[in-house]
C-alpha cells in the first residue's frame, strides 16, 4: 500500500435543518494515496459531494462537520484556522465542479481568473503571470491560448469552459485535485476529450485525484480504486477489479446489474426495490437492509463495520463477517 | 406507421435596426425516415443536434417548414387543427424533466385526468376508474391519486408523466430523454416499465437520448443525428457492431464502459459540434472527421442504403 496523502477518520458532516438533522456524511474513513486516483460513486443524495466539500471545509450553514479528522500531509485540516485553510484551498487541494459555466465569474476574462489564482497562491512576478496563464491554457488544450485568455466565460463552449476550470485548478500544482462530476453536463465526444485530458494531466502533474460521479463507466476510466457510498456511508472500497469482478456488497452488485451494458442482451434490468432513504431518519443498522435481498436479522440491529475481505478490498456488510 | 420525408425546420434569428431575419438556425435540415409499427426507434445525437426539434415537429407541437409526415397513410402536416387533435389521441410524449412537465398545483388524479377531459374520453365514475387503472399500471398506489407532484421522488414523477401520456390510449409514444435526470437504480425501473408497457399495449416508441447505452438497451433500430441531419440509420446490433459513419464510430468508441480502463481503441474527435446557424459546407462532419476528402468539403452526402436496412450519409461508403 502506498503512502497516504489524505485520510479521513470517522468524518461526520450533518445539516441541522428545521425538519431534523440530515446526516449527509456519517462516519466515513477514506484514504487517498500519493499519485492515486480514487473514484467515489453513489446516487444523488448519498453524501459524495458533501464529503468533497468537507475536505475543503466549504460546508456552509446549516451544515457542520461534527466529528472526525481529515489528515492531509501530516496535518489535521479540521484544526487549521480559516487563514491557514485559505492557503490549502486552491494551492494544495483544488476542485473542479460539475457546472463549469456557473463556477466562473462572468464579468472577468478567463485569463484574469486564472491569473488571480496564481497571484494568490504563488510567488510569481507580475509579468510572468500571463506567461503562466498561456502555458497552462495551452496544456489543457485551449487553441490559441494567448488570444483566448482574453475571452469571457460565455464565449467558451461547455467543453472549453471545463478545460479552463481544470487549468485554473492545476495552475498552482495542487497535491490533490477533487473533480465533482466533471463531465456530467458534457456531450459524449466532449466527455471523452476531457477524460483523456485528465488522464494525461495526471501523469504530467503527479497530483492525486478524487473523482466523484454517478456513472460507473466514467469513474472506471480514470480511477485506480473505487469507493461506493450509500446513504452517507462508505459501503465498499477496492481496486477496479475488486469492484467489478469480485463485487461484495449487495448494493454494489445491484448497482452494476441495474445499468444497461453495451453488447449484452438484457431483456430486463435488475431493479433495486424501494428508493434511497431520507437521511433525516435513515434505517437502523445497515442502511441498505430494507432494500437488500440478503438482509438478515442482525442487519436491522447493528451497523456493519468496514472490514477487509481481501487484499485492499474493504466492505461493510454482515454477509462477510 | 410513420413516414417522414425531407422534414425541415429552421428558426429565424432576427436582428438589425428594423427587425428582419438575419440568419436561421437549421435545427432539422432535410430528415427522412420511417418508424414501423411496434418497434422502438432510438434517436441519438449530441445536444443541439436537433433531435428534440425533430420529435416536436413530427407531433406538430411546432410547425415544420418543409417536408411531409405521413402517419398511417395520412399527411399530418396538411391536417387542420380539429383533425390534428383527433390524430393526437394516438400520439403522446414523455418529457425529460418530469418535475417541470407536471403542473405543481394539480393533483395526480387531475394531471392524469386532464387529457381525458380535453378529448372528452371519460366522465364521472368512468373517469375515476380509468385514472386508477393508469396509476396502477405505471406502478403507483391508489392513495397517490390526491397528492401533488412535489410529494413524489424523481422516478415517481416520471411514472406520473408516463401515466398521463398513456391516458389517451396512444399508439405512438415519443420519449424524449425520459431517464436522463434519474439516478441509476431508478433509471432501471423506468426502462423496465417502458418495455413492459410496450409489450402489453403494443406501443411504438420513438426513444430520444444522448446516452448510447440505454438506447442500445431499448431500441430495435437506431438513427444518429448530427447538426440537423440524419447521418446513419440501422438495426441496433448492426450500428453498434458495424458503424459505417465516422461520427457514429467515434460516438460508440467514446462510451465509457464500467470496469474498463480505456484499453480499447478510442477515437477522440477534435473540436466541438458546429453551430446549426452556419453549418460547414459539404458534409457537416468534415471539420472534425479523421478521413476528410476534398469532396466532403463541397458536396453534402446523401443518405444511401449500403446494406439491407443500413443507411449512411458518407462519401467514403459509396
Amino acid at each position: 500500500m502506498g503512502e497516504a496523502l489524505l485520510r479521513t477518520n470517522g468524518l461526520k458532516t450533518h445539516f441541522f435543518t428545521a425538519e431534523g438533522i440530515v446526516k449527509a456524511v456519517d462516519g466515513v474513513n477514506l484514504r487517498i494515496n500519493k499519485g492515486e486516483a480514487l473514484g467515489l460513486v453513489g446516487e444523488s443524495g448519498c453524501g459524495k459531494s458533501t464529503l468533497a466539500l468537507s475536505i475543503l471545509r466549504l460546508i456552509r450553514e446549516p451544515g457542520k462537520i461534527v466529528e472526525g479528522e481529515i489528515w492531509f500531509e501530516g496535518e489535521d485540516l479540521l484544526r487549521k484556522s480559516d487563514e491557514e485553510m485559505r492557503n490549502v484551498r486552491g494551492a494544495k487541494i483544488s476542485m473542479v465542479f460539475q457546472n463549469p459555466i456557473s463556477s466562473m465569474n462572468p464579468v472577468f476574462t478567463v485569463g484574469s481568473q486564472i491569473a488571480e489564482a496564481i497571484n494568490l497562491h504563488q510567488d510569481v512576478q507580475k509579468h510572468e503571470i500571463s506567461e503562466r496563464v498561456v502555458e497552462i491554457l495551452d496544456k489543457v488544450g485551449i487553441p490559441d491560448p494567448s488570444e483566448r485568455m482574453k475571452d469571457y466565460p460565455h464565449e467558451y463552449s461547455g467543453g472549453m469552459t471545463q478545460r479552463a476550470m481544470i487549468a485554473m485548478a492545476l495552475s498552482c500544482n495542487p497535491r490533490l485535485l477533487i473533480a465533482d462530476e466533471p463531465t456530467t453536463n458534457l456531450d459524449v465526444t466532449i466527455q471523452a476529450q476531457i477524460l483523456e485530458l485528465m488522464k494525461a494531466l495526471r501523469e504530467d502533474f503527479g497530483a492525486s485525484i478524487l473523482l466523484i460521479g454517478h456513472d460507473l463507466g466514467v469513474i472506471s476510466e480514470i480511477s485506480d480504486r473505487i469507493g461506493v457510498m450509500y446513504a452517507g456511508k462508505l459501503v465498499e472500497y477496492s481496486d477496479l477489479a475488486g469492484i467489478f469482478e469480485k463485487t461484495k456488497h449487495p448494493y454494489t452488485q445491484a448497482l452494476l446489474e441495474s445499468i444497461p451494458r453495451l453488447g449484452t442482451e438484457q431483456e430486463r434490468l435488475l431493479i433495486i426495490r424501494g428508493t434511497v432513504p431520507r437521511l433525516i431518519n435513515p434505517p437502523s443498522g445497515c442502511r441498505f437492509h430494507p432494500r437488500c435481498d440478503h438482509a438478515m436479522k442482525i442487519c436491522s440491529e447493528q451497523e456493519p463495520p468496514l472490514i477487509e475481505v481481501g487484499q485492499g478490498h474493504e466492505v461493510a456488510c454482515f454477509l462477510y463477517s | 406507421m410513420l413516414e417522414i420525408t425531407d422534414l425541415k425546420k429552421h428558426f429565424p434569428i432576427r436582428g438589425g435596426v428594423l427587425p428582419k431575419q438575419v440568419a436561421a438556425i437549421h435545427a432539422v435540415d432535410g430528415v427522412s425516415f420511417n418508424i414501423e409499427r411496434g418497434e422502438t426507434l432510438g434517436l441519438v445525437g449530441e445536444s443541439g443536434c436537433g433531435k428534440t426539434t425533430l420529435a416536436r415537429t413530427v407531433l406538430r407541437l411546432i410547425e415544420a417548414d418543409a417536408g411531409t409526415v405521413r402517419y398511417m397513410g395520412r399527411e399530418l402536416l396538411k391536417l387542420n387543427r380539429k383533425e390534428m387533435r383527433k390524430v393526437r389521441l394516438e400520439m403522446a410524449m414523455v418529457f425529460q424533466n418530469p418535475g417541470g412537465s407536471l403542473n405543481p398545483r394539480m393533483t395526480v388524479a387531475d394531471i392524469i385526468g386532464e387529457p381525458l377531459d380535453i378529448h372528452n374520453l371519460a366522465r364521472g365514475d368512468e373517469r375515476k376508474r380509468r385514472i386508477l387503472e393508469l396509476i396502477e399500471r405505471v406502478g403507483l398506489a391508489p392513495f397517490h391519486m390526491y397528492r401533488y407532484p412535489h410529494e413524489f421522488s424523481g422516478g415517481q414523477t416520471q411514472r406520473i408523466g408516463i401515466a398521463r401520456a398513456l391516458a389517451v390510449n396512444p399508439k405512438l409514444l415519443v420519449a424524449d430523454e425520459p431517464v436522463s435526470s434519474l439516478d441509476v437504480s431508478v433509471r432501471a425501473q423506468i426502462l423496465n416499465l417502458l418495455k413492459d408497457l410496450q409489450k402489453e399495449l403494443g406501443l411504438t416508441y420513438l426513444y430520444i437520448s444522448h446516452d448510447l447505452s440505454t438506447v442500445e438497451h431499448m431500441s430495435d433500430r437506431v438513427a444518429v443525428m448530427y447538426v440537423g441531419k440524419l447521418i446513419e440509420l440501422a438495426p441496433v446490433k448492426e450500428i453498434y457492431n458495424n458503424p459505417q459513419h465516422p461520427y457514429t464510430e467515434a460516438l460508440i468508441s467514446a462510451i465509457p464502459v464500467p470496469g474498463q480502463r480505456a484499453s480499447k481503441k478510442r477515437i477522440i474527435l477534435k473540436g466541438t459540434v458546429p453551430t446549426p446557424i452556419d453549418p460547414p459546407p459539404g458534409c457537416r462532419f468534415n471539420p472534425r472527421c479523421p478521413y476528410t476528402k476534398p469532396i466532403c468539403r463541397r458536396v453534402d452526402p446523401e443518405l444511401i442504403e449500403v446494406k439491407k436496412g443500413h443507411f449512411v450519409a458518407c462519401h467514403l461508403r459509396k
